[in-house]
């Protein structure tokens, strides 16, 4: 384990580490895995520029603000994910679980102010917790138990809503500053985010401990035997993606004025495509905070984009898992696959 | 695979656990049946069996079809953006009211075959690109809802060939044209699963995937094809539907995927692949549609259905799997 402590977040993104290195025979690095951690960023940089060329108003303050605020709640959903992906599992229920934490927080904000939204982050984040806690004692996969739990708390949302949206009007302050407070004239919602995620990147980056979940996706039989629990390992991921559904729960909430039982189901798709095209692989093990970054960045401005070219916004699902099947394709460690299920 | 025995095993033989195990499902039903009877009348009336049955059928296609993934092991939640895609392409080419295209059944084979060929593209990029199938699917269903999205272009193309709708409407000796059709879609794949070799191949496969390909089984083409028998399924719902409706819409299969995994999980078919088939598919669709007609009977909320069923589904795999937890594996 001590290999794995001090590595930085770029090192890990290289398939050849210390851990693979056992696994893989000694082939050295090739060009190929040298570049393609480098390509999500290279996509992103050429896409600007593609753009602010077609639309040279791209880059003004204005829209740079727009593009802030359509970053912040896909970003916290995309990092919550990335835990449970870089385990090798898969959190299909967070965009569920989040569109429930806005219900909540709809409901208690107006009664319990701050400790409404203290209450609705514990909430999600035991969501999360039981999801990981059957995931790991029962051994089932975890796409099938966070399906059922999409379809639990969907309904629970459904059913304690009503099915319909619920304003926020009072008591709308204790969420409201995150929607209209400025720094540098750029909104503090996707500033905070960004800067979540870096403090992530750093945290996984120095902690002793902080590449466990990079380990537990790249050699789950190592880890255990060195001693880790591999239980409470699983649960951790999972209660991570929990508690960042409900905090992107608490900036949607913001950013609507309300909270509905699906407000956050359509982010499910372009936060799994963020993750996934940042260059996290869905097979564990590789991947990172500053990766999922530029994966939600690739996401918002290509959104941007297409309305910018002219492309019909009915094109954007499409596009979304166009580009989720292209980027697993190109990312995917198949050696490690003994069978494709 | 040498595990010490647990309390569980010791009891029971191995004879009464099977028994078990191929029972429960229907004798669940069959509970749930007498209770709901017991509980409101009406529940057994000609009027509601007659609901129940063309409730079921959607279900019972979509499940018939999805059988065959799950047996390899493999999943497909594409199923909704199929079924969306599927019900577009009917509504457009039979005679509408958007464009003058007026194929009749043709249009109809069409839609189907839409199915046919995204469950093609499920299995290439499963088994040729190599990328998980709850991946795949979840992607390829993704650019389903979209293609469906396109084509609806802000307003549902109604459908006005008669022919056509009485497929959906209409019924046949007291029974609904569409409980017969699924009908015939589970004798079909019964079929396929008892006397072809992608049935039989089917269970080997999803038993033990490299000791099939060692027995030289072209695993590869099995697996394409299971796929396409689940895409052809949701193609199939989605002309029911489109039928039924009288229109084709992005958001026409909302809720089948779930209903449909969970029925067939339910009836007793492994998520690991390699044990189940379509008749257990069939008792798990009847207890879903039973269970989801007789809470409203007795009044509960119909948004707590998708909440029980998201929670039958947990326990459903919770329960089948429990017995294998014992073995050190690796489950992501």
């Amino acid at each position: 384990m001590t290999l794995m402590n001090r590595r930085t977040d770029e090192a890990a993104a290289d398939p050849s580490t210390a851990a693979l290195r056992a696994i893989v025979p000694a082939t050295g690095r090739s060009w190929r895995d040298r570049l393609t951690p480098l390509i999500p960023l290279v996509v992103l940089i050429a896409l600007v520029l593609v753009i602010t060329i077609k639309q040279p108003n791209f880059l003004s303050l204005y829209s740079m603000r727009g593009l802030l605020e359509s970053v912040a709640p896909l970003l916290l959903l995309a990092l919550g994910q990335m835990f449970v992906i870089l385990t090798g599992g898969i959190d299909l229920a967070f965009a569920a679980v989040a569109s429930f934490g806005t219900v909540l927080l709809a409901l208690w904000i107006p009664d319990m102010g701050p400790g409404g939204i203290v209450l609705a982050l514990l909430v999600t984040s035991l969501i999360g917790f039981v999801n990981g806690f059957v995931v790991a004692k029962a051994q089932v996969p975890s796409f099938i138990v966070t399906l059922g739990a999409l379809g639990l708390y969907s309904g629970i949302g459904l059913w304690i809503s009503g099915a319909s949206t619920i304003r926020l009007s009072e008591g709308y302050d204790v969420v409201g500053w995150l929607a209209d407070l400025r720094i540098a004239q750029l909104p503090a919602s996707g500033l905070l985010a960004i800067v979540i995620a870096v403090v992530i990147a750093v945290l996984m980056g120095t902690l002793r401990r902080g590449r466990a979940l990079h380990a537990l996706g790249l050699a789950e039989p190592a880890v255990l035997m060195s001693g880790i629990s591999t239980v409470r390992l699983r649960i951790l991921a999972f209660t991570l993606s929990g508690l960042f559904s409900g905090l992107a729960a608490v900036m949607l909430v913001a950013l609507q004025r309300s909270g509905g039982p699906s407000l956050a189901d359509s982010m499910q798709l372009p936060a799994i495509a963020a993750v996934v095209i940042g260059g996290t692989a869905i097979t564990g093990g590789v991947g990172g905070a500053m990766k999922t970054l530029v994966g939600a960045l690739i996401i918002v401005v290509l959104r941007v984009g297409l309305s910018a070219v002219g492309v019909d916004p009915a094109w954007e699902q499409v596009f979304y898992g166009a580009v989720i099947v292209a980027a697993v394709a190109l990312t995917i460690d198949r050696s490690r696959l003994r069978s494709i299920k | 695979m040498t595990h010490p025995p647990t309390v569980d095993e010791r009891r029971l033989s191995p004879r009464v656990r099977r028994l078990i195990a191929d029972a429960g499902p229907l004798v669940a039903l069959i509970v749930l049946i007498v209770v709901f009877a017991v509980a409101n009348p009406v529940f057994v009336s000609p009027g509601n069996i007659g609901i129940l049955l063309s409730q079921a059928a959607v279900p019972l296609v979509i499940a018939t079809g999805l059988t065959f993934v799950i047996l390899l092991g493999g999943i497909d939640l594409s199923i909704e953006g199929v079924v969306a895609t599927s019900s577009l392409v009917f509504a457009l080419t039979v005679a509408n009211d958007r464009n003058d295209l007026a194929l009749g059944l043709f249009g109809a084979l069409l839609a189907v075959l839409a199915g046919s060929v995204f469950g093609l593209a499920n299995g290439l990029a499963n088994v040729k690109l190599g990328i998980p199938s709850f991946m795949a699917t979840l992607g390829l269903g993704a650019v389903g809802i979209g293609i469906a999205t396109v084509l609806f272009a802000g307003r549902s193309p109604r459908v006005l060939d008669s022919g056509m709708r009485m497929l959906g409407q209409g019924s046949t000796l007291g029974i609904a044209n569409i409980f017969l059709i699924a009908v015939l879609v589970l004798v079909i794949g019964w079929f396929v699963q008892r006397f072809t070799r992608l049935g039989r191949y089917g269970y080997v496969i999803g038993g033990d995937e490299a000791v099939a390909r060692l027995s030289g089984v072209r695993v590869g083409r099995y697996k394409i094809g299971a796929f396409v028998l689940g895409g052809t399924a949701s193609g199939i719902a989605g002309v029911l539907l489109g039928s039924q409706l009288g229109v084709g819409m992005p958001t026409i299969g909302s809720g089948t995927m779930f209903t449909a995994i969970t029925a067939v999980v339910l009836g007793g078919t492994l998520l690991t692949g390699g044990r189940g088939g379509v008749l257990r598919s069939f008792v798990g669709v009847l207890i879903i549609v039973v269970l989801a007609n007789g809470l409203i009977l007795i009044g509960v909320n119909p948004y707590a259905q998708v909440a029980v069923q998201g929670l039958v589904i947990i326990a459903a795999v919770v329960a089948t799997g429990w017995r294998l937890r014992t073995r050190v594996r690796i489950i992501k």
